[in-house]
């Protein structure tokens, strides 16, 4: 009996249909961001802030193009719960910044404290849902962002408390702790040859 | 470790997507199996091994 032992793999025409579908994406992102920004006067935690809740919201889009075209590459159940999670994610870092535009800032944290929790919830379920692989993913992930971030942080706070480095807020922090976080994904799924 | 889930799911002509569905987990934790860059917990190791058919030391070895 003859046997095929080839993984699947994708052709490149998918590959470059895929590349220039994420050139647009890119190029939409791009102008979506700019026309956003244009009139506003912004300090670098917005735009760090700006930046995260476009890659988390893209990559949302990106899970529920994925989800959709090929479902058996995600845990039963979990492909849902991860594009919520991720569109959660970008909204909640965009709300503060341009909610109060529509409403006041009380209503906009009340809307952000009740789409956090909506967040943790769909985070805990997805937790729930996935299979041992992809929980090992996000806690390799948690672990990696973790160990930088505390490093980080003493680093800063050492340099703060000498004054040698000025004091960066909460809101900026958010932002960069964002950023490693994504970084550590990366590498998590990576190691594991997920994409 | 090395295992030999590849040759045994082609040997039954089942997809990855096939495998994945009788263990339960996703297409790409079976490629990920197969392509040595996930071990499997113990649980799993014993699904894979009643889904063949064969003793997990049959299919799982040390490096």
């Amino acid at each position: 009996m003859t046997v095929s032992l080839e993984t699947p793999r994708t052709s490149l025409l998918r590959k470059a249909a895929l590349f220039v579908a994420l050139a647009v994406l890119g190029g939409l992102a791009g102008y979506g961001i700019s026309t956003l920004m244009g009139d506003v006067r912004t300090v670098w935690q917005d735009e760090l802030a700006v930046l995260m809740a476009v890659m988390t919201i893209s990559t949302g889009l990106i899970s529920a193009f994925v989800v959709a075209t090929r479902p058996s590459t995600v845990p039963r159940g979990c492909g849902v719960l991860q594009v919520i999670v991720m569109l959660l994610a970008g909204t909640l870092f965009l709300l503060p910044m341009f909610g109060t535009a529509v409403a006041t800032p009380e209503v906009i944290f009340g809307a952000v404290v009740v789409l956090l929790v909506l967040q943790s919830v769909a985070n805990l379920m997805l937790w729930r849902a996935a299979d041992e692989m992809l929980r090992r993913v996000m806690s390799e992930t948690s672990a990696m962002a973790f160990w930088a971030l505390q490093l980080c942080l003493f680093v800063y706070a050492a340099a703060e408390r000498l004054g040698l480095v000025d004091t960066v807020s909460g809101w900026g922090l958010m932002g960069i702790m964002m950023g490693v976080y994504f970084i550590a994904s990366i590498i998590a799924a990576a190691r594991r040859g997920l994409h | 470790m090395n295992n030999r889930l590849k040759v045994l799911r082609a040997e039954r002509n089942w997809s990855q997507a096939d495998l994945a569905d009788q263990l339960g987990v996703s297409r790409q934790t079976v490629n990920a199996l197969e392509t040595g860059r996930y071990d499997p917990s113990l649980p799993l190791a014993f699904r894979i091994a009643k889904v063949f058919g064969q003793p997990i030391e049959s299919i799982f070895t040390e490096d």
